[in-house]
């Protein structure tokens, strides 16, 4: 379980321009299910998704990933604990261009030594998971919309990852591509994986394999009622 | 262990991807690097060689020389000044030489014509350096004629060529009989070019160049080791060209660290985010920016390197003898000794490769410890 | 199959290093073979008393670089406008740049 416990944002502290983004947010999100933040533009979600994926830390309060505090870790702890846990979708993808689609989903492993053939061939099952075998190849840029997305979950997936982060997937994507992008969360989710959403669209909150959805609205939770 | 190297090999693998994605610049850095790498090492290289080829050669120089001067100018010297200085403790010989310069108005060649002190060739006919045979296309047994002081041609009989390998020292020689000499150049039997001094110890050098100035005020007493410290001077820092062509280099280098140090591509930071973002640390980051300069001044050091070493000694410095040979026709073409100085080849190995590995580190240092989260907005 | 990068470098890498270690060998066995060819040398230099390199053949105090001195204006100065390229090229001889 993830729990977050009172915790707060704060942007640009002591600054003319600081600003509060999150108000002592306690949430708990089950592992195994699918949570999806939602709320208007600026209520908080990205930020919150990126304290509980440790990429960042709050300036207040606590977050427990098992039992496990992981607020005061040092920096490579930190990474270590986001490496080992966490796979990330991000809104753009944020493929690496000019390399391969496979380096691409290899890159988040380099800095842990594996070996290179070890690392290859587990990226090349991974890509073929999404029936990009033939494409791994490929330059980043030569993919299309719906490669990219794949191969950017395929990156988010080459840790076996426990928990999936999604950050706005759905926005750069046609109906047909969200709804293909729902289908493969059903399908980790189906493997046992936690996923976490935020989104503003229908088609991602409204799907049958969300649990439940958290409303928020500037920085606070509003509702985090199960779906069900 | 293994995944140590495994970890270094993957970041190479990656750093060498994204040196690759930017092959113009990167290739264009290299090849200028390269280039700057490459004229550095060839002056280290040439003019090493060379200084200690002369060390090595004008060892066996005459220890002093003594010239004398009138109204500032150099003058023939009296051959009678040989007796009074002979008596100086410590000179155990005095010998005059005889020689001068002769400029050919048909080949816009200097020579240097001489009276050697042992072996002369007999009256009418000369030995000459390799040099002048290879412009004249002249081969032993030719007759060369040249006008002498008085406008009048006289003609020599080549009696010897003397052998490439001493193009260095020899190359515009033209060695005659004394009697010839004072013919062809006019200088009085009493007089002589300068004289050649044979010394017990080389530590009275001094003193008995100080006794000779003492005793003939308008003389010039020049010691060997001044000679060879000449040759050390040789191509020094101080001098123009090499001011001209280390300014450039500088230039150059300042030139690219500015490029570097005025930050990374908002792309590149980009891509150091996303990287934290998937699980890279600020180490990590680091080791790869290490690697990217490493490789580019690794690789730009080593190839610079090996062609100044075949630049200087295979091809006899080709690309420096329009520079070296400056207006002169008579030009050796000596294959030089590869004497190599190797504290000289480390110390380039620093600097080529230590300054510019630093300037990619150190402006990537902020990028690299920006808080991962800056890519998911 | 296809090489790594870092292998296609490395690999790179130690030919040059290799050739750049052949070259200093070269180099030692070069200067080592040579020793008959300065013997050579150094007997033509005693027996002509040489006092100069051949580099520089175009002007009097260029040919003949240790045997110029400060005393004739416009020709051998350190400082006199150079007119001869080789004159930008070689510093002035050290017994001639140093104050006594
Ligand atoms: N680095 C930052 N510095 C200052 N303010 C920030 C920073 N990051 C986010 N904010 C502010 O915090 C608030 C919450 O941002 P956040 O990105 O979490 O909202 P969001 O719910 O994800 O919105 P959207 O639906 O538009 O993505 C916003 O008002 C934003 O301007
Ligand atoms: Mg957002």
């Amino acid at each position: 379980m993830i729990s977050a416990r009172n915790i707060s944002k704060v942007f640009n502290a002591g600054r003319p321009n600081e600003f509060t983004a999150l108000h002592g947010v306690s949430l708990d999100v089950q592992l195994h299910e699918t949570t999806v933040l939602k709320g208007p533009s600026g209520s908080g979600k990205t930020t919150l998704l990126s304290l509980i994926g440790c990429m960042a830390r709050p300036t207040t309060g606590r977050i427990f990933l098992n039992e496990r505090e992981i607020t005061s870790l040092p920096e490579r702890f930190l990474t270590e604990v986001r490496r080992s846990t966490f796979g990330f979708i991000f809104q753009q993808f944020n493929l690496i261009k000019g390399i391969s689609a496979l380096e691409n989903v290899m890159a988040p492993a380099y800095p842990t030594g594996e070996k290179f053939s070890l690392l290859r061939r587990r990226a090349m099952e991974t890509l073929e998971m999404f029936d990009l075998g033939k494409r791994a190849d490929a330059r980043i840029e030569w993919l299309s919309g719906g490669e990219a997305q794949r191969v950017a979950i395929a990156r988010a997936l080459i840790h076996n990852p426990a928990i999936i982060i999604a950050d706005e997937p759905t926005t750069h994507l046609d109906t047909r591509l969200s709804h293909e992008f729902m289908d493969i969360m059903g399908d980790l989710k189906a493997r046992g994986t936690t996923i976490i959403l935020a989104s503003h669209d229908p088609l991602v909150y409204g799907s049958d394999l969300v649990d439940r959805v958290v409303e928020m609205r500037d920085g606070q939770v509003v509702d985090g009622e199960s779906a069900l | 262990m293994t995944r140590m190297i495994e970890r270094q090999r993957h970041i190479m693998d990656f750093t060498l991807a994204a040196l690759l994605r930017r092959k113009g610049k990167n290739g264009a850095l290299l090849s200028v690097y390269t280039l700057l790498v490459f004229i550095l090492a060839s002056i280290l290289f040439f003019t090493h060689a060379l200084k200690h080829e002369a060390a090595l050669v004008l060892n066996e120089a005459p220890e002093i020389i003594v010239q004398r001067t009138m109204t500032g100018r150099y003058q023939t010297i009296p051959v009678a000044w040989s007796d009074r200085i002979r008596q100086i403790n410590g000179v155990i010989s005095v010998h005059p030489r005889l020689w001068g310069y002769k400029y050919d108005k048909d080949f816009l060649a200097n020579y240097t014509m001489m009276v050697p002190a042992g072996n002369p060739p007999e009256p009418g006919s000369i030995d000459i350096g390799s040099g002048i045979s290879r412009m004249r296309g002249a081969n032993r047994g030719d007759i060369i004629a040249f006008a002498g002081h008085d406008g009048q041609p006289r003609s020599f009989t080549i009696r010897n060529i003397f052998d490439s390998e001493s193009q260095l020292v020899t190359s515009d020689l033209i060695l005659l009989s004394e009697k010839d000499y004072r013919d062809f150049s006019g200088i009085p039997e009493d007089q002589s070019t300068d004289l050649a001094l044979q010394v017990r110890n080389p530590r009275e050098y001094a003193t008995i160049a100080e006794k000779i100035s003492r005793m003939y005020p308008d003389s010039r007493p020049i010691v060997r080791t001044e000679i060879q410290r000449t040759y050390d001077a040789l191509f020094g820092w101080r001098s123009g060209l090499m001011i001209v062509i280390f300014a450039a280099v500088a230039l150059a280098f300042v030139i690219f660290a500015w490029d570097k140090a005025t930050g990374l591509s908002a792309e590149e930071q980009k891509e150091i985010g996303i990287l934290k973002a998937v699980g890279w640390e600020t180490s990590d980051i680091m080791l790869m920016k290490f690697w990217e300069g490493s490789i580019i001044s690794l690789t730009a050091f080593l190839l610079g390197t090996i062609l100044a070493y075949a630049h200087v000694f295979f091809t006899s410095a080709a690309l420096f003898a329009p520079v070296i040979k400056g207006w002169s026709t008579l030009y050796p073409t000596f294959r030089l000794t590869p004497f190599i100085d190797f504290g000289q080849v480390a110390t380039l190995f620093f600097l080529t490769v230590v300054p510019y590995t630093v300037t990619t580190i150190i402006p990537s240092w902020r990028a690299a410890t920006i808080d991962p989260d800056t890519v998911m907005r | 199959m296809e090489f790594r990068r870092s292998t296609i470098y490395m690999g790179t890498t130690a030919i040059l290093v290799l050739s750049l270690t052949g070259l200093m060998l070269h180099a030692k066995a070069k200067v080592r073979a040579s020793a008959p060819l300065f013997a050579r040398k150094t007997a033509v230099v005693r027996q002509l008393e040489l006092t100069d390199l051949c580099l520089f053949t175009e002007a009097t105090y260029t040919r003949h670089l240790s045997m110029t001195d400060l005393s004739t204006p416009f020709q051998d100065a350190p400082l006199s406008l150079e007119h001869f390229p080789s004159g930008g090229l070689v510093g002035p001889p050290p017994h001639l740049a140093q104050k006594p």
